[in-house]
Parts: C-alpha cells; structure tokens; sequence
C-alpha cells in the first residue's frame, strides 16, 4: 500500500508538492488522446469535453444518466411556440477567483459562443439564438429565431457552458489554455499529456466535491493504460477494448463499467446511386448479416441487437421489428431487384482495429449472397476530405462507409437528424447514405418544432418506423461503453455518449 | 578553426530553407482538409469556411509559403491549427523528454554496444563472439512494442518496482532507455566488430604488432581508434534518428515527447506543427554532422588536417 501511494506521489510530485498530495485523495483518469483545449465552447471531442465539464457548467447539465437537470439555471419557462425561453439563475454562485456569476456572465457566454466573428466550433449550438437580454441580475431572457424545442438540452452541452468573462479578457487567444469556470474542479495545469486540477473551493455545493485533486492524463496505448490500473498508478481508465476485458476480469481490485451506450454501428449505402437506390438490395443487405456473429466476434459480446435508427434512452426511441438473418431471402431479394448473381461494392472505413475486422467481417457475410465486397481503408484526413467534398450524391465517391452515430446532447432531434435528414447530406451534416423521404423529413421537422413532449415523442416514431423500413443502413448494433476503475473509486462512470463522468459525491478511498 | 565552424553554419542556411520548401509542399499537398478536420463533425459549412479563412487556407500557396518564411525570419513558428497553441511552447513541453530519453538511452546503448563489439572482435569465433551474436540479433529483431509491454508487465504490473511509464524521476527512465537502447546496443555491436575486424587485418596493424607493441596497445590504439571513424558517423545517425522522437516507446511508455507530437499533428494536417517539427529534426541533423566531423579530427587528426 504505502509503495502504490508513493509511486502516486511521485507522479503526482512532479506538479504539485509532494505535501499537497499528501492532504487528500488524487484521483488518476487515464483517457486515450491528447486534450485540444480547455475552452469549452471551443471543443469537438468527447476527452476534452469530459475535462471541461469537471471545470465548467452550463445552465443545465445531464447526469450520468444522460437526463437532463438544472445547473446554473434554477428554472426555465418557455413561450408555446418555443421561441422565447426565460431563465431563472442560481443566486450566490462565484468563479473560483471570485468574479461572481449572474445574467450579464450568461449573455456574455451565450454571445461570445455564437459570435461567428470568433470562430468556435460550437457555433451550431448557438444558431437559433437572435438575440440574449439580461432582465433582471438574475433571470435571462433568450429569444430565439425560429421555433427549437430542444434548446434545454442543447444548453447542457459543454459547447454551451459559462465561461468565465475575466478570464476571456485576460487570455484572448490563449483563454483556451486557462479556461477554468464554476465546476466543482479548478484547473492548475495543463501540459503536454497531463491535465492537473484540484477541488472549487468555492464550489455551488457546500461540501462537495469530495476529491482534493484530480489527474487527466493521455496514454494513446490500450496495453500501458490497463498497465496503469492494474500497478494502482491510474483507478479510472477509458476506454478498454472489448478484447481485452478477459485480462482483468479476475482480478478483486478492478471493477469493469459496462453499459449500453448511445452509439449505434452501422453500414451506409449510397441510396441515391446504384444498386442500392433500390429498398430490395438495401433489405437483402441487413438480411445478410448475422448480427449475433458480429456482436460476439467483434464486440466479444459487449454489444447490443439494434431496434430502431435512434439509439435506447433517448425520449421518443420506439422498438422496430428486428431484420433479422436470412440469407436465403436476401438472394431471393437480390434476384427480384435484378442481381441474382450479385454485385460488387466498396466498403471504406478507419484502419483502427474494430471498423477494420467489421469491414472484414461484412466482406464474409455479404460473399454468402454473392455480393462482393472490397474494403478499403483511409486514414482520418483522406477519408474526411472523400466524404464532405462531394458536390451531389451522384457523384459522390464512397458506396458504403462503415461508421456509426452517437448524439452528444442527449436528445431525440441529434440522435437521428444528422444522418438521415433529407437536406443533411454532407458537407452540411452527415447523411453519407444520401438517403432522402419525405415522411422522415416532415417528421424531423416536426420534432423540431415544439416543446411538447408528446408531440415531439409522436413524430420521432413517425420517423424511426419509416427510416427502419427503409433500410438506408446497415444497422449491425448498439455499442456499450466499457472502462475499469479501481474498487476504490466510487461515483465515476462513462455515460451513455461514452463521456467520462464524476458524480459530484464521488469518493475514492 | 572558428572561420571553420562559420562557414559550416553558414553552409547550412540554404540546406535549411529547401527543407522548408520541401515540406512546406509536402504537407499542404497531402490530400485532408485541416478546416474541416478542426471544425468537426458536426460543424456547418460556414462555419468550416470561416476556420479555413482564420487559418489563411483559403490564400493561395506561394502567399501562404512567403508568410511562413517571414514568420520564420522573424524566429516565429505559428500556432497549432488543433489546439491553438504557440508551436513553439508545443515543442519546447516536448522536447526535453526526447533529448534525455536519447542521450540516456543513447549512452549506454554506445558504452555496452562498443565494448561488446571489441570484445567479439578480438575473440571472433569464440563462444563470447557467438553468444554476442546471438544477443545481438535478438535485440535488433525483438519488436519494442513488445519489449516495453512485457516489461511494464514484469516491473509495474507483477513486481511493482517501476513506473509504467510517464516523464518523471529517474526511475522512470529504466524500462525506455532499455526498450529504446537494445535496438541501438545491437546494431553498433554488430558494426564495431566489423569495422574491428577489417582494422584488424591492415598492414599497420600487423606492422604494431610486430615491432612489440603490447597486445592491449595494439587492441585500444592500433584498432579501435581507426575502428571508430564509422562508428561514430553511426553513432551520428542514431543519435539523429531518436532524436527525432521514438514513436513507439513513445507510445508504450506514455512518454510526452516528439514522436506522438508528430503522428498526432500529421493525423490531424496540423500544418504549422508538422512544419516546426520537421525543421527542427533538420537543424538537428545538420548540428549532429557537424559534431561528428569534428570527432573525425579528434579521432584521427589526419582529417582535420584535410
């Protein structure tokens, strides 16, 4: 024991004095790709965006469940229409260097964050703001430019945290490497791989958080991470690779995280070129993969069958009739849409390990059906380009991608909108399966356009039914999100967008 | 002397700057769009416009170059596309590891791989020749990632004596520095003995030898001096090469240094990055080669002559 806390402080010593780390509990989460910042408006990736949130609140937040709960705000009311929603703040709320928090500080972030000027890349969470007033110290008024009934949500992502004024002026272009807001952590460090932070002492919640200091590091290698564990060096890591679970199953001081997450895997089609402009090739495509196969080959189990487009736990997710397997009517499908002796196609994806034995896998399945499959792997900036610099379907260069969808905000309106609106091809979203109909379209807009949630619930089934008949994918399952942590640590979790998340109570022994 | 070491300097002025034409071609050729890589997956097409129009992307190439060469000649380097930060605060964090896990692992690697290599010289044929050999082809063959993980597993994992890894005291210097080292230990193993061996057959040697000279005098003197001119231009090389950032001990050891800067920065076409750190690994190629060519002369004074 005294060595694992001695081999901590000597990693932990090398940015804090060794008498600090002595006072408390030091928590070590270890992630597997470097930060891109700390400025929350300014984040796109799931590691950076976990970190900002151990600094930064919004006015909402989602709990480790993904629902939505109050943070800054106390309340809100929104007008029928859901264009105008009036905000009631949490009085008494300061940033740890003291600049205390009210509405001016939340017009302040919400227009900084939307401000084209500045280029941050969460404009998209700010584009249906026209403008923010400041009503009384502590009540904002937002209005919006055209109806949007899943704004709450949209707040409680991290892209539309509160950032800290003061700290915006001082830093300008270098805010990014400062940024530090009303969490229940305080940011002391950042460099090349280790994020250091320690307990808001002024934290909204008396009493909490639990934990003194907290360190986010980068280990790009699976193999070294679960190293750091198993050592007691680290007592959260994420992710753990499906494959390598078996490792530390047995051992009584790991405990293994393992949930159903919100992304779902699938296969797109090029539903605007042929063969797969016709619903019976794009049908025989789904009969033809054994699901239960691909869920244990390649997920080693950790996966779930997939019943809908929109992922389980999101408000409005309806059950659809699973497709099945059946090869024997896939080519009697084929036959029918005029391929009885199929077809050949290119399947492009990552090289990273679990696209790459997907790919492969499908290229086995789809053989069955006579349908012969190339795979192809891009690395990220090839592929990236290929896909959003098409200028129509027609012509687009990838047949089948092989990817996935997982929403970051928790709603039912970013679970399906990116990839299966009719006026979401890319570069404007990502729709790569080019697919296109009406009742799917009407629907989304729908959903979009009230608050209400039985309305919203209504016409989130309309679209999940038709764009699961449909078939413009390969709907191959649901992931889950997989991490190991230390016995000791209690209150840290992965939540269902596979975001590290620590309970304000969390302990670690 | 000094008028020496200028000219070299100045020599290396257009070396440097067609290195920096050349990749400056290179990365702004390579087909991925960097406004759209930062921008996201979920940004909108204007917003992927206005990161290209920040970043000067949307500037034609020989305008894009020319205001890289002036912030050069200004001594400035830019600001990562991805995180915004100074490029040059991004490689000073990442610099230092590199440089001591090369010079440590460097040190030992040219002690035990030279000494080996005499040893296996003189004694060529015998068991201590064969053994070496064997060693030696094991170290060269044995994959480093596969090293390093066996031994996090032994040393942090099982016994619980070192760090897995991370920049920090000493101790966590052991298990790189031996990953990194073996490969390098192997091959000037191997190198030495040749070059002792074909030393060994010249005339002067037997010249040595036969006019008395002591047989330790013959090894350390005769041979090994004349030995030593391509196992220092070798020691250059390695030296240059791990300087160049080890990606995959790197990796292993979740060490925070050059290689990953650099795989992450060409995965993610981090222009500035990439640039930067390329042309830092040319100076250092090019100061390597200057500190061997002096080596020559303190080796064999001859040269220095030339």
């Amino acid at each position: 024991m005294l060595r694992i806390l001695s081999r901590v402080l000597l990693a932990a010593g090398l940015v804090f004095g060794a008498s600090s780390a002595f006072a408390g509990s030091d928590l070590v989460v270890v992630v597997s790709d470097n930060l891109n910042g700390l400025d929350p408006h300014d984040l796109n990736d799931n590691i950076s965006q976990a970190a900002s949130r151990l600094t930064h609140e919004g006015l909402f937040k989602l709990d480790r469940d993904m629902k939505l709960v109050p943070a800054l705000a106390e309340s809100f009311e929104a007008n029928d229409a859901a264009t105008e929603f009036i905000f009631h703040l949490r009085k008494g709320v300061v940033f740890p260097d003291g600049t205390p928090f009210d509405a001016s500080v939340v017009k302040f972030s919400f227009d900084r964050g939307g401000n084209p000027a500045n280029n941050l890349k969460r404009q998209s969470i700010y584009v249906m703001i026209d403008h923010t007033d400041v009503v009384d110290p502590y009540t904002v008024r937002v209005t919006l430019k055209y109806p949007f009934g899943a704004f709450p949500n949209d707040l409680a992502h991290p892209g539309a945290a509160i950032v800290n004024p003061k700290l915006v002026e001082q830093w300008g272009k270098d805010f990014t490497r400062h940024a530090t807001g009303t969490g229940p952590y305080e940011l002391v460090s950042w460099d090349a791989d280790t994020l250091k932070l320690k307990k808001n002492a002024k934290y909204r919640i008396p009493g909490l958080p639990k934990i003194d200091t907290l360190t986010y590091r980068s280990v790009n290698e699976d193999g070294t991470r679960l190293a750091m564990l198993q050592a007691g060096e680290a007592q959260f890591i994420t992710p753990v690779p499906p494959a390598m679970i078996s490792r530390i199953e047995k051992d009584p001081k790991i405990a293994i995280f393992d949930k159903p997450g919100l992304l779902s895997l699938f296969t797109t089609m090029n539903n605007a070129k042929k063969p797969f402009d016709d619903v019976r090739v794009r049908m025989a495509l789904n009969l033809a993969v054994d699901k239960a196969a691909y869920r244990k080959v390649i997920w080693s189990g950790y996966a779930d069958e997939q019943f809908s487009p929109m992922a389980p736990g999101l408000d409005g997710y309806v059950k659809q009739t699973p497709w099945g397997y059946d090869p024997a009517k896939a080519k009697a499908l084929l036959a029918e849409a005029g391929y009885p002796n199929g077809f050949e196609a290119t399947i492009t994806g990552s090289p990273a390990t679990i696209p790459k034995r997907t790919m492969e896998f499908l290229q086995q399945q789809m053989a069955a059906i006579g349908v012969k499959l190339t795979v192809e792997t891009l690395e990220a900036g090839v592929l990236t380009q290929k896909l959003y610099t098409n200028p129509a379907p027609e012509t687009a260069t990838i047949q089948m991608l092989q990817t996935g969808w997982s929403t970051s905000t928790g709603d039912a309106d970013w679970g399906i909108r990116p990839f299966l609106w009719g006026k979401g091809f890319p570069p404007v979203l990502n729709n790569f399966a080019y697919y296109k109909n009406k009742v799917v379209d009407d629907a989304i807009e729908a959903g979009l356009s009230t608050v209400d949630p039985e309305k919203r619930a209504a016409a989130y089934a309309i679209a999940q039914a038709q764009a699961w008949k449909d078939a413009p994918l390969i709907f191959l399952g649901q992931a889950h999100n997989l991490a190991a942590y230390s016995v000791k640590l209690k209150g840290a979790t992965i939540r269902g967008d596979g975001q590290f998340n620590l309970d304000d109570d969390a302990t670690l022994e | 002397m000094l008028a020496y070491l200028l000219r070299r300097l100045i020599g290396t002025v257009p070396v440097l700057l067609s290195v920096s034409i050349f990749v400056f071609a290179f990365v702004h050729l390579l087909p991925g769009d960097p406004a759209r890589l930062v921008a996201g997956q979920e940004a909108t097409v204007e917003q992927v416009e206005g990161v290209r129009k920040e970043l000067a992307l949307d500037r034609p190439l020989w305008e894009q170059y020319a205001r890289y060469l002036s912030q050069l000649a200004r001594l400035q380097l830019g600001r990562s596309i991805k995180t915004h930060e100074p490029v040059s605060a991004l490689i000073a964090q990442r610099f230092m590891p590199t440089l001591w896990l090369t010079v440590v692992s460097m040190v030992w690697a040219v002690i035990l791989g030279v000494g080996l290599g005499v040893l296996c010289g003189v004694k060529r044929g015998g068991w201590q020749d064969r053994a070496a050999a064997a060693a030696a082809i094991l170290g060269i063959s044995f994959p480093s990632f596969w090293l390093g993980l066996l031994l996090i597993d032994l040393f942090s994992v099982r016994l619980g004596w070192l760090p897995t890894g991370g920049y920090g005291g000493w101790t966590s210097f052991i298990m790189p520095a031996f990953t990194l080292g073996s490969a390098v230990a192997a091959v000037m193993a191997r190198f030495t003995r040749s070059a002792f061996v074909e030393v060994s057959a010249e005339d002067y040697v037997r010249t040595a030898r036969s006019k008395g000279v002591p047989e330790r005098g013959v090894i350390w003197t005769h041979t090994l001096r004349n030995a030593l001119i391509p196992v220092i231009t070798l020691t250059g090389l390695q030296f240059g090469f791990l300087l160049g950032g080890a990606i995959v001990v790197e990796t292993v050891f979740a060490w925070p240094g050059l290689g990953r800067l650099l795989i992450d920065s060409v995965s993610f076409r981090d222009y500035p990055v990439i640039q930067a750190e390329i042309l830092l690994f040319a100076v250092e190629f090019v100061l390597i080669n200057l500190i061997v060519d002096l080596l020559y002369g303190l080796v064999n004074p001859e040269i220095r002559l030339q």
